[in-house]
């Protein structure tokens, strides 16, 4: 052996195991007569990583408003991949139940994947249950759908639109993993950077001293959707074409669509 | 020997029926009786134990159950099959809760539960789930958006709603009361007293505070199980 070990508590296996590897002369020598193993790794071109890119980016915005009695949810309709338009009328909403309407964008695949699921679980709670989902229990659904999948999430950023049990309007926003929060006005998506801050100063009153904060009207919700996603096409190239507005009252769904500039 | 018929239990006589459910069923009115009384302030629950010996701990028995804060389960039966589907009926509740964000309906529990009742016998089956049916009836009592709800539930997996039902030994005669007693504008209070005068006639021991259980749903006090003196304050003014 030559090894000479420095200090040699007996009692200690994981200490005995570290000192064994350390020698005070030379060190572990490759053993002679010990050959590696297996065919030669690399081509003649050296070595080369291949990548999983298991996901795109196709773009597009949405953004919810709740109110007293009405949520107004608006999407573009624009759907791109790098510097292509891939389609101008491909908007973002998805109509889950009678009263209560999803905004879904990201990679188009995982929201087409996505909404058919829950498209799928809404039926399937509806044969077992007996009733329709309430926006409270989809958003609570959703947030454990994609919270299942933690560790190769859906990359969609979703926005729930609805009525509440109390007929409210209400708003829900997650995060591509689930987390999630009701709220009163969100955006989302490729533009929500250049909407959000806007909307907090519009409707949220925030950083202004001496203002009431109201109850925002629902025809002043719908103008002022018009306008900020008119702005954010000015700045966001994957924003553009046109918008589809959703307005949930009790009455139902109304939708209307409004164009943006195509270029 | 010569055989006819080789009997499964999933297997339906030429007669067309499935006698071992027919035999649980008969199990069931050898068990204690249960009485469950909606009314629309809440739902009232009250069994009998049968304590056999002044040496048994009679709180050891329990035969009224919490399933979830908003729903109770009462049984009679073979008692050891209950905890199987009450086991069920708490993991569904907590499950629909964790996904939906709130508390099931009666009847999706009552759905649950008959979907394992009714798996006996089967090759693959769901963990749980016996090879001979259950020799247990169910009355689930809860409370959910529709209301105060009590349902009851058989061997066979089959569950019926209604105003008020009685279980096990007694169930006959104490069913004929329930049809005499109960009308719509019961107070809860009413259902109590009715209950447990009914419960005490088709008792064969001296009905007392510690051979019953009782226990109310309602909207204040969600489930709530009656302490012992609860139970004397009840049967005082019997």
């Amino acid at each position: 052996m030559g090894k000479k070990t420095l200090w040699k508590p007996e009692s200690d296996f994981f200490l005995q195991q570290i000192l064994q590897n350390i020698s005070v002369e030379g060190g572990n020598m490759a053993q002679p007569g010990v050959q590696m193993q297996g065919p030669e790794p690399y081509g003649a071109h050296g070595p080369r990583q291949q990548y999983f890119s298991p996901y795109s980016w196709n773009g597009g915005t949405v953004l919810a408003i709740a109110g007293e009695d009405y949520a107004v949810l608006a999407c573009d309709a624009r759907l791109s991949e790098y510097f292509s338009i891939l389609s101008r009328d491909s908007p973002k909403r998805y109509k889950l139940t009678d009263m209560t309407v999803l905004g879904c964008c990201g990679f188009h695949g995982d929201v087409l994947t996505l909404t058919k699921m829950l498209d799928a679980r809404l039926k399937n709670y509806k044969h077992e249950h007996n009733k329709t989902m309430s926006c409270k229990s989809i958003a609570a659904m959703l947030s454990t759908v994609l919270y299942y999948r933690r560790f190769f999430p859906y990359y969609t950023y979703n926005i729930l639109a609805g009525l509440d049990e109390e007929g409210k309007g209400c708003v829900y926003s997650f995060d591509p993993i689930g987390s999630y929060e009701r709220e009163v006005y969100r955006a989302g998506g490729s533009a929500s950077a250049l909407l959000q801050p806007l909307l907090d100063n519009q409707i949220g009153m925030k950083n202004m001293q001496g203002v009431q904060r109201l109850p925002v009207p629902k025809e002043k919700a719908v103008a002022l959707v018009k306008d900020v996603f008119i702005s954010a096409a000015e700045r966001d190239i994957y924003t553009g074409d046109q918008i589809i507005i959703n307005v949930i009252t009790k009455d139902g769904i109304q939708e209307e669509s409004f164009p943006l500039r195509r270029d | 020997m010569h055989l006819q018929y080789s009997y499964s239990l999933a297997t339906f006589s030429p007669e067309g029926r499935l006698f071992q459910i027919e035999y649980a069923i008969e199990a069931i009115k050898l068990g204690s009786t249960a009485i469950g009384i909606q009314t629309s302030e809440g739902i009232v629950l009250a069994v009998e134990k049968r304590i056999t010996s002044p040496l048994m701990v009679s709180t050891s028995v329990e035969k009224i159950v919490e399933v979830d804060s908003h729903i109770g389960c009462a049984v009679s039966g073979l008692v050891a099959d209950s905890r199987t589907m009450i086991d069920k009926a708490r993991v569904e509740a907590q499950n629909y809760w964790f996904t939906y964000n709130e508390q099931m309906s009666v009847e999706s529990v009552c759905q649950a539960v008959a979907n394992l009742a009714i798996q006996f016998g089967e090759e693959d089956p769901d963990p749980g789930a016996m090879s001979r049916p259950f020799g247990v009836a169910l009355l689930v009592a809860g409370i959910d958006e529709k209301g105060p709800q009590l349902f009851h539930m058989d061997p066979s997996g089959t569950y019926v709603q209604y105003d008020a039902k009685a279980i096990g030994s007694g169930s006959e005669g104490a069913q004929s009361s329930l049809q005499e007693v109960y009308h719509k504008s019961m107070t809860l209070k009413e259902a109590l007293k009715s209950a447990l005068t009914i419960l005490k006639q088709v008792m064969e021991e001296k009905l007392n505070s510690t051979n019953v259980e009782v226990a109310t749903i309602t909207r204040e006090k969600r489930f709530h199980m009656f302490s012992k003196e609860e139970v004397e304050e009840v049967i005082k003014d019997l």
